[in-house]
This record gives structure tokens, C-alpha cells and sequence, in this order.
């Protein structure tokens, strides 16, 4: 199969072209081959009227494409300034580095799109978004005719992001064509000029975005109506399961966190990226133990040090990063999922085959999980049936409390869905749910009551009937909501 | 600026061993014997400096004991068949490029990991080596000693050409696009994929100048001794690493300065002759150098903890 | 399968060249001197599949050994007593170097070539350098030298060994937590595993065998020596990537390293005994007993080539296959 066949695609000077699809639509391909990456093995590529051949990266760069990454790409051992100079200078290898130069450019540019970030600072002390933003500023730097931008605002705080839509809509004014890919579709209405759906490897239309709502949006992208996107709530919360006393955690920067989860409940955390939302989770799981508070789990005070420890408690939590922490991708899926439960499914520590794959056949009837077996390796499965593995390996533990750490990041529209319905199973069956996210509509479809964290702290409790984007984005930003759109 | 603060930590042991030095072994300081000593580090010098590129871009060359050993003894043979001086230099050093390109091929364009690789071609070279000369030693032709020259004038060329060579090779990755490169490519090479530095070119690079400086570090080791041995350049592996880690080059490539490099080596080749004032015999030598190794690495861990993530 | 070919091979080539190497004599033989080759592969595997490296167990042997002969010369120990105690100690290095990987997340490359030149350097200290023992009492010899039920008596210590490492590897949750911190540390972490302690347990049981097979070297041998084992770190990594255990961590198997020692043995002993034989004159067989460790050096690196290279098409072949982000979208829900 291959992941692109047959896209149109066509970027005007001084437009923001929005590039829209399900995870695996090509986008990602499509970006590689305009950049170079990736070989085009079919088809023509233009820019500006002329054909291009054999597309490496650095004849991308000549040509005025800059592609700003998910993941930043610099160099953590060097300083901000040369950073952006090696990015920015072609040079032999044999000639002079001017370090002079180099400095007060970066200074130069760091100031048009209005970073405070030392040009003298080594890469790996930034933060992610800082980082992004010097990356930005070697897409400017580059005199680029052809800016893209995936997901740019994934690890933006608000604050960035009003700075990165400013920064685009000055590209744009200057001529500069922009292809912005995003999951969030609020953003695209904002900001784009056209929109282009690719679905399948396939483009299936351009259309001007004012001629189009969300929902239809949607239909283009996955082919079909989706009809509710959010299960209902239902049923009464019970027992409380999980009460923290002003949990904190110094290294991890989050402090006197209050709160009660309730069995049945899903209690969904909202914050802006950075607002030590991630770093509860990990304080629960202990990856980084708690230094002051306490937590009590079904009326016990317990301490939890390491993950094995809470694993025995009846903590479970499926990471943000799936690719990284959920899921060992050249393992079968069987493995993955039983591998928090060791204990518990192979006394003695001697492995029971039987047992482990009867229970992996289980989940993956039970959760939906396209896979061709219990032996198909985690990374033979897209995202949505990756994410379904994170989470049977969690169920397997018998956990009381799961927590969901951006439980569909990255998953497309209709494993979304599929995943939101089990969660809510799991609440009506009992299960304590923590659902951390930053997809405001999951947030608030999904969640019985918002906790709001900001700078490490709770700061607001939104209950279900109160709930609405604007009350929980002003409560993650600190403010009245005049910022918050 | 504590960048340095590694450079200037082995800076004040290496100051603090010549006090202790002073005080106790007066002796140490007579000149000649002083500049022997000095002299007989400058092949460590010149692997140590290549061996710190190698690390700064990622990788690890075990094999460059053996590629020193190698190419001493191809230039012996070419000196013992007449040729002159000029042509002997030129081919140890060529003899250096065809093995670090070899590794080179092997890390940068077949993609296997460089600890694997340059054990494998060390072993190669090792029993080539004994296969051809049965651990015999070489005596070398008039006129290659000293390059010719009185021991005094020899010894002053021997450390001039080290010297210079730390001082252009630490000049060049601070103001060269190429030195820049080595670290760019250490520090993550995907990254300077993207940013249009073709990281299999730099590497395959590094390791052929790795072969160079060892083909030269050869020949400064062949000038001192009217012969040659086929194990000459056994453990200077371990010795040249040890300079380069407990000089401050990160052994996860990116970091380090061939200062740091220089007074390393010199640290650790003033450990021995300590000791050996306050009577610990030679055979610890070995064991020594891997406690120092260990404590360089274990200096970095700990390091590593106190930064905050 | 490769392997069994290339075992097949070297058996019709070595047998074809001369009529013994078939006999049971020589079989035994090339097993009796690569036990202890064997059994560092063995002990290498799991550290391997971890994503480590331990570049010290031939120091380790030296150490163990000398360490050995001391208790047993020096000191008049009992000699199977003081071959636990050497195991113990090849355990305490093993766990030297666990610490300051698993403890300090050090390099396990740097660390093992510090220990690798530490232990070396302590069996030479401890020797000034010269000295071996070598006076140990015939029914510890046996040991090295002798047969039991037709086999000689060391490989039934290793046939035991391997056991062990085989269902420690391929039948319990240690095997499986080396696999999932071989191929992600983190993931692993993640996922509850006690990476640091089973980790540890690798390099400690390294560690341990190398310290055993210092002791069945001393018997066989009849000298406690501080070069014992020296270069065995490398047969050792060879024989385990010849046996398809890839040196990047996550996948292997035992049986995998058996084939790899299995045919790397074969090869050393058929080289060396080509020297035996009439067919060839004096200088070739020399020449061919010389060339066993440049083969050795040469094979490591093609087994390492291939092994990238199937590695490659591998990761092609799974990305061509069925873009797994891209599933058919065409049954409705």
C-alpha cells in the first residue's frame, strides 16, 4: 500500500493553506516530499512555475522551503545563536564561522517575531515551545517563500500561540505562503485562507474556508457523518476512590494539589500546556514521587515511590506519549499488554503463555483493536488501536484508578470516538477516571467535573452543568477570559 | 562561564599534582629528563586529539592502538626499503586513512555501531600484524631517529608538531564550518540532516582523520626508538580515551573542547611518575587508568543528576 | 538457518581437508577449549538484549583467576570452595558495573572499558605483573581435563548453564523485562517494569559466569594466570551477533548464541588443525592457524553487516507493507 496517491495540492503567495486529514492521510508524507525528505516516486512538483527534479533538503532550502516541525530538530549542546546559523548559512566546510555575525543575526530575528530568548543559551535549556520558537525564527531568517507548519501549536502556551498567529498572519502579509497543518479545527477557521483535505493518500478537495463549518469539515475528512462525537454521562459517581491532600512535588514543579476521585467518575484535567497537569499524573504513578501531601487510596494513606508500587495499588496510567511510553512498538501486542502486570499474571515470575494470550484475544475483542493477532507488533497498528493496546495493558492491571494522559492525541476521528465510549464503559463500570487533556471539546464532553491546573497548582473545579469553553479556558489562563477566544 | 568549569576542574588537579610534584620529587622538574618524559606523551597527544573528535560526533574508535601499531610498522618497512624521510611520514599517514576510512565506510554508509565495528577491525589489524611479524621487533634505517636530527632538536620537533596540532585542531572546531559540523552532528544528527549537514559525510570524515592523526602519532612514536615493535601501540586506546573523557568531552558526543583534551592527557600522564615517587610499583598502571576512567564517567553522572531537566 | 548452513559448511570443508575432524575425539576437543567462550557468549546474551555491552568479562576471567589461584596456593582454601568464591567475585565486578549503569544512567560502552581496563589492571597488580599459581590438586584438574559419560566433564557445567540462561531468558518475566528495555528503556519504565534491578541482574550474572568460566579455564589450563581470557570479550560479542541477537537490544535468542559459539568454535579449531594435515605445506598451514583471528575479526563484521542490512529491509518492508497509520477505511461502522 502507499501512503500517498494522487494529491493536488497549490500554495498562492501570501496565503495560509491549511492541510487537513485523519492521522495517516499523508499529510505527514506530503510534507516530506515538499521538503525533500522523501522521494516522489509519480507526479510533478512546481515552485514558482518551474518544475522541480530529484528534490534533496538543502535544494528545498535554496528553493525557499522551511518546514517547522511537531518536534523541534536543533542541536541541545549549542547556543541558540548558532543554532539558527547553522541552520541559515550554507557553508563549505572549510570557511570561517562568524561568530559575531551569527550572533546579532540571531539577535535579529529572535526580535522580529518577538522571542525573549538569549541568543548566548544552550539549546537544551529552553523549554519545548521556546524551542519552537527559535525554530520559527530559522524559518524566517531563511528569507523562505514556503513556510509549513506542523502542529505548531501542539506544546504552545496561549500566550505563544496569539504570538505564533501573529507571526503568521505578518508571513503572510509579506508574501510568504504558509501550509499549516493542525488537528484543531477552531484554528483553521481562524486562520486559514483554504483548506485541503487529504484523505487515504488522496486530496479531495480545495475549498475557501469560509464556505465551510466544522462539521462539514469533519464529513470531508473522514468520509462519513459522525454522528454524536461524545457518549453521554450517566449513572452516580460512588465511593471515593483516590483523595490527594496537598500533593506536591518540588522537582516537578506542581504543588498542594486537593482533590477527590470518585469511583464511576471521570474527572477530566484541564491547563494549558506546562500547567503541571502531566507532572500529577507522574507524581501519582511514581515516576516522580510526591515530596509533600499525602494521597489516600480507598481510605488508605499510602506513599507511592516507583510505578511497580503504584501498579500494586490500583493506579494505572496510559502516557501521553504513546509512541515513546505506551506501547513498545517491536513487541506483539500480547506482550505489551500484559507487560504491567507481570506479577499478577505470572506468579513466580515463569511466563504462562496460555494465559497471556487468552487475555490479550480478550482485549482486543473486548476494545475493538484491529490487529491480526496477539502477535502483531505495537507498531503494526495505527495510532487509535496503538492507543486501545496502552490501554488494555492498564486494564490488565485490575487498576482502580486509570489516568489518561491525552488519551486521543494524535488518533484520528473515528478511534477518537471509539476511545471516548470505552472510557465512559469503564466509568460505568466502576473505574475511577483522571483524564488529563488539552482538547477542550474532550475536556468537556467527556468529563463528570473539570479540575484546572495552572502553574502546578488546582486552581478551579467546573462542574458538568457550569462547563463551557470559555469558563475553563479562563480559568487556565488566569483571567476573566478577556484573552480567551 | 561553567561551560569550562571541566577544563578549569582538570586545569587546577593537573596544578595541584606539579605542586605536590614540586614539593616532593624536586627531581621531576630536571629538564631533560622533564622533556623525555613530555616527549614520550606526544604520540598519546595526537590520538587523544582525534579521539576526542571521534567522540564529539558520537561515535568510538577502539581500534586506534592497533592502527597506530599498524602503521608504524608499514612505515618501518617502508623506511627499512629506503625511502626517504618525507615519503616514510606520508605513508603511515596513508596508511592511517585507508583503516579509518575503512571503519568510517562501515559506520557512516552501513550503519553499524562504531563500538562493534572498530573492535572488530582491532582485532583484524592486531592479528594481521602478529601473522606478519611473529612479534618480531624492526630496526629502523640511519637518519629516522630524531628525523635525523640531534635527540635535543628531535624532541623540541616531536612537541612542536603535537603542540601545533592541538592548537590548530581546537582552533579549527571553534572557527571552522567543519568543526562546528563534528559538534552539530554529535549533538543530534538529525537534526543536521535537516539543517543540510550530511552527518554520514561528517562522520565517515572524523574517522579518517582519526586515521591520519594516528598515522602521524606513529610516526612521532617511531622517531624516538631505533626500533619498532609490532605491539606499539597497545592500551593507547584506552589511554587516549581516558584523556578525552576525563578532559570533559562528552562521551555522548556534542560537548567538549580539545583543551580540556590536552589537560587530561596531561593529568594522567603525570599520575604515573607520582606514583611511582611514592613507591607504588608500575604494574598498577593499568589498573589505575581504569579507576581514573571510571571516576571521569562517574564525575559526568553525577553531573548530569545536579542539572536540572 | 544461515548458521546451520555455515556449521554444515565448515563441518564438509575442515572434514574434507582431513580425516579426523569428524572424529569424536576432536568434536569433544573443540567443545572442551571453547567452553569458556561459550559461556561468556551465554552470559553476554541477556546484557545484550538489555541494549548494553560488557566489554569487561574477559577482564573479569583474568581477575577471577587470579583471585582463585591466590585463595587456593596462598591461602590454602579448598578449591571448589574458592570457585564459588571466584564466581561470587566475578558477580561483585558484574555488579560494579551494574551500579553505575543502572544508578548514574552511564554509558555501559564506557563504563565496561573502564572496569575492562580496572580488572585487567588489578590481576596484573595483584600478580606483580609475572607471577601464576599453578599448583592445584588433580580432582579439581578433572575437572578441565576429563570425561564424564563420554562428554568432557566441563561441558555438562555448561550444558547446566545454558539451561539456566535459556529459561531465564525465554521463560520468565526477567527475559521478557531484557527485551522491553533492550528495545525502549523508558517504555519499559513506563510500563511498571523494575528496569534499574533487572538490568543490574544482567550485568551481575555476566559477571558470575565469567568468574565460572575463569575457574573451569584454571582446570583446564592447570595455571591461574592475569592474562587469562584476554580477547574473550570479543569472541564472546561475535558468537552472540553471529547468533542473530541484535546488538542494538530487544531481539535474540539463546539457542541463536549456541549456534553462533557452535560455528565460531568450529572455525578456530578447524583452522588450527589444518596445520595437522598432509595436504598442505608447511607455511599455508601456518598461515591458516595465524588467520583465526583475523577471520574471527572479519566474520564479526559481515554477521554485523547482514544483520544491519535484514534490519533495514525489515523496517522498509514494515513500512511499505500496510501504512499502519492508513487502515482501510472501507467497511462501515
Amino acid at each position: 500500500m502507499r501512503a500517498l496517491k494522487g494529491v493536488s495540492f497549490e500554495l498562492q503567495p501570501g496565503e495560509v493553506h491549511a492541510l487537513l486529514g485523519e492521522n495517516g492521510a499523508g499529510k505527514s508524507t506530503l510534507i516530506k516530499v515538499i521538503t525533500g525528505a522523501h522521494q516522489a516516486d509519480g507526479g510533478s512538483l512546481f515552485v514558482a512555475g518551474g518544475e522541480v527534479v530529484h528534490l534533496t533538503p538543502s535544494k528545498a532550502r535554496e528553493l525557499g522551503i522551511a518546514c517547522i516541525y511537531q518536534q523541534p530538530s536543533l542541536f541541545p549542546d549549542l547556543s541558540v545563536a548558532e543554532n539558527i546559523g547553522l541552520r541559515l548559512q550554507k557553508t563549505g566546510a572549510f570557511s570561517r564561522v562568524r561568530w559575531g555575525r551569527q550572533r546579532s543575526r540571531a539577535i535579529d530575528l529572535l526580535q522580529r517575531i518577538g522571542a525573549e530568548i538569549s541568543p548566548d543559551a544552550e539549546v537544551r535549556s529552553l523549554s519545548m515551545p521556546e524551542q519552537q520558537l527559535v525554530e520559527i525564527a530559522c524559518a524566517l531568517g531563511s528569507g523562505a517563500r514556503i513556510v509549513i507548519m506542523d502542529e505548531p501549536t501542539a506544546s504552545l502556551t496561549q500566550k505563544e500561540q496569539h504570538l505564533l498567529f501573529k507571526i503568521i498572519r505578518d508571513l503572510r502579509q509579506g508574501g510568504v505562503g504558509v501550509i499549516y497543518i493542525s488537528h484543531r479545527l477552531e484554528e483553521i477557521l481562524a486562520l486559514a485562507d483554504r483548506v485541503t483535505v487529504l484523505r487515504d493518500g488522496e486530496s479531495v478537495g480545495t475549498n475557501p474556508v469560509d464556505e465551510l463549518t466544522e462539521s462539514q469539515l469533519i464529513k470531508l475528512m473522514v468520509g462519513r457523518e459522525v454522528s454524536s462525537i461524545y457518549p453521554p454521562s450517566e449513572g452516580e459517581p460512588g465511593e471515593v476512590v483516590l483523595s490527594l491532600e496537598g500533593l506536591g512535588c518540588s522537582a516537578s514543579g506542581v504543588g498542594g494539589v486537593t482533590m477527590d476521585v470518585r469511583a464511576g467518575e471521570i474527572v477530566g484535567v484541564a491547563g494549558l500546556i506546562g500547567a503541571g497537569r502531566s507532572e500529577l499524573a507522574r507524581i501519582l504513578f511514581g515516576i516522580t514521587p510526591a515530596d509533600t501531601g499525602g494521597i489516600v487510596l480507598n481510605g488508605e494513606r499510602i506513599s507511592i515511590t516507583c510505578p511497580r508500587e503504584a501498579i500494586a495499588r490500583g493506579i494505572a496510567y496510559v502516557p501521553e506519549d504513546r509512541r515513546r511510553h505506551g506501547v513498545i512498538l517491536e513487541m506483539p501486542s500480547a506482550h505489551n499488554m500484559t507487560m504491567a502486570s507481570h506479577p499478577r499474571l505470572f506468579p513466580g515470575n515463569w511466563l504462562r503463555f496460555n494465559a497471556e494470550s487468552l487475555l490479550a484475544r480478550e482485549f482486543i475483542r473486548d476494545l475493538g483493536i484491529k490487529a491480526s493477532g496477539p502477535e502483531a507488533p505495537g507498531g503494526s497498528l495505527s495510532g487509535g488501536n496503538q492507543q486501545k493496546v496502552s490501554v488494555a495493558r492498564w486494564l490488565a492491571t485490575r487498576p482502580k484508578l486509570l489516568i489518561l494522559d491525552e488519551p486521543t492525541q494524535g488518533v484520528d476521528v473515528g478511534a477518537k470516538s471509539e476511545i471516548h465510549r470505552i472510557i465512559r464503559r469503564l466509568a460505568r463500570e466502576g473505574l475511577a477516571v483522571l483524564m488529563i487533556s488539552s482538547d477542550l471539546g474532550e475536556v468537556l464532553g467527556m468529563s463528570d467535573r473539570i479540575a484546572v491546573m495552572r502553574g502546578g497548582r488546582l486552581v478551579e473545579w467546573i462542574g458538568r452543568e457550569q462547563a463551557d469553553a470559555h469558563s475553563v479556558m479562563a480559568a487556565a489562563l488566569g483571567t476573566n477570559g478577556k484573552d480567551a477566544a | 562561564m561553567s561551560r569550562f568549569s571541566r577544563e578549569l576542574t582538570v586545569a587546577g588537579a593537573l596544578g595541584l599534582l606539579l605542586l605536590i610534584l614540586a614539593v616532593f620529587a624536586p627531581n621531576f622538574y630536571h629538564l631533560q629528563p622533564f622533556i623525555s618524559r613530555l616527549t614520550s606523551q606526544m604520540p598519546a597527544l595526537v590520538a587523544a586529539v582525534g579521539i576526542a573528535l571521534v567522540i564529539i560526533s558520537r561515535q568510538i574508535d577502539i581500534s586506534i592502538g592497533a592502527q597506530l601499531s599498524m602503521c608504524a610498522i608499514i612505515a618501518s618497512v617502508a623506511a627499512g626499503s629506503g625511502l626517504p624521510l618525507g615519503a616514510v611520514i606520508l605513508t603511515s599517514m596513508g596508511a592511517g586513512v585507508l583503516m579509518g576510512a575503512l571503519n568510517g565506510v562501515l559506520v557512516a554508509w552501513v550503519g553499524l555501531p562504531s563500538i562493534v565495528v572498530t573492535l572488530a577491525t582491532m582485532v583484524a589489524w592486531q592479528e594481521t600484524l602478529r601473522l606478519w611479524q611473529q612479534g618480531r621487533m624492526l630496526a629502523l634505517p640511519e637518519g629516522i631517529q630524531w628525523f635525523g636530527l640531534s635527540q635535543a632538536a628531535g624532541q623540541t620537533a616531536v612537541i612542536s608538531v603535537s603542540l601545533t596540532i592541538v592548537i590548530a585542531a581546537a582552533w579549527a572546531m571553534k572557527n571552522l564550518a567543519l568543526g562546528r559540523f563534528i559538534y552539530a552532528v554529535g549533538s543530534d544528527a538529525e537534526a543536521a540532516r535537516l539543517a543540510g549537514i550530511d552527518p554520514r559525510r561528517t562522520t565517515f570524515g572524523v574517522f579518517v582523520l582519526m586515521g591520519v592523526l594516528a598515522g602521524l602519532a606513529a610516526v612521532l612514536n617511531l622517531v624516538q626508538s631505533p626500533q619498532v615493535q609490532p605491539n606499539c601501540g597497545d592500551g593507547l586506546e584506552l589511554k587516549a580515551i581516558a584523556a578525552a573523557v576525563v578532559g570533559g568531552v562528552a562521551i555522548n558526543g556534542g560537548r567538549g573542547t580539545l583543551w580540556g583534551v590536552l589537560l587530561g592527557l596531561l593529568l594522567l600522564a603525570n599520575v604515573n611518575p607520582a606514583l611511582t615517587h611514592f613507591h607504588l610499583p608500575p604494574y598498577w598502571e593499568k589498573a589505575i587508568q581504569g579507576l581514573v576512567i571510571l571516576l571521569a564517567v562517574l564525575a559526568d553522572g553525577l553531573g548530569r543528576r545536579k542539572r536540572p531537566r | 538457518m544461515v548458521l546451520l548452513l555455515v556449521i554444515v559448511l565448515e563441518v564438509i570443508l575442515f572434514n574434507s581437508l582431513g580425516r579426523r575432524f569428524l572424529s569424536g575425539g576432536n568434536i569433544s576437543n573443540v567443545f572442551r577449549h571453547s567452553v569458556e567462550i561459550g559461556l561468556l557468549a551465554l552470559a553476554m546474551t541477556p546484557v545484550i538484549l538489555t541494549g548494553g555491552i560488557d566489554l569487561s568479562v574477559g577482564s573479569m576471567m583474568g581477575l577471577s583467576a587470579v583471585l582463585f589461584g591466590m585463595m587456593v596456593n596462598s591461602f590454602g582454601v579448598d578449591p571448589w570452595l574458592a570457585g564459588l568464591a571466584a564466581i561470587g567475585f566475578g558477580a561483585l565486578g558484574g555488579g560494579l558495573n551494574a551500579l553505575l549503569i543502572t544508578r548514574l544512567n552511564l554509558p555501559p560502552l564506557i563504563v565496561t572499558l573502564g572496569t575492562f581496563s580496572l580488572f585487567r589492571g588489578l590481576a596484573e597488580a595483584l600478580t606483580k605483573g609475572a607471577e601464576s599459581y599453578s599448583a592445584f590438586p588433580k580432582s579439581f584438574l578433572a575437572l578441565g581435563n576429563s570425561d564424564v559419560a563420554g562428554l568432557p566433564a566441563q561441558i555438562w557445567v555448561f550444558l547446566m548453564v545454558a539451561a539456566g540462561i535459556w529459561l531465564l531468558v525465554h521463560r520468565t518475566t526477567f527475559g521478557r523485562s531484557f527485551r522491553a528495555i533492550g528495545y525502549s528503556a523508558e517504555g519499559a519504565c513506563y510500563a511498571g517494569i523494575p528496569v534499574a534491578r533487572n538490568t543490574s541482574l544482567a550485568y551481575i550474572i555476566a559477571g558470575a559466569v565469567a568468574g565460572l568460566a575463569a575457574v573451569i579455564l584454571v582446570a583446564r589450563l592447570g595455571e591461574a594466570r592475569a592474562n587469562a581470557g584476554i580477547g574473550y570479550e570479543l569472541l564472546a560479542v561475535t558468537a552472540v551477533v553471529l547468533g542473530g541477537v541484535s546488538i542494538f537490544g530487544g531481539s535474540g535468542t539463546v539457542s541463536g548464541t549456541l549456534l553462533g559459539w557452535v560455528s565460531l568454535a568450529m572455525l578456530n579449531n578447524g583452522l588450527t588443525r589444518i596445520s595437522d594435515y598432509r595436504i598442505m605445506d608447511q607455511t599455508v598451514a601456518s598461515v591458516a592457524r595465524e588467520l583465526s583471528g583475523l577471520l574471527t575479526g572479519l566474520l564479526l563484521l559481515a554477521a554485523l553487516a547482514i544483520g544491519a542490512w535484514t534490519k533495514n529491509l525489515a523496517t522498509r518492508r514494515a513500512r511499505g507493507q500496510s501504512h499502519p497509520e492508513n487502515p482501510p477505511r472501507s467497511s462501515p461502522p
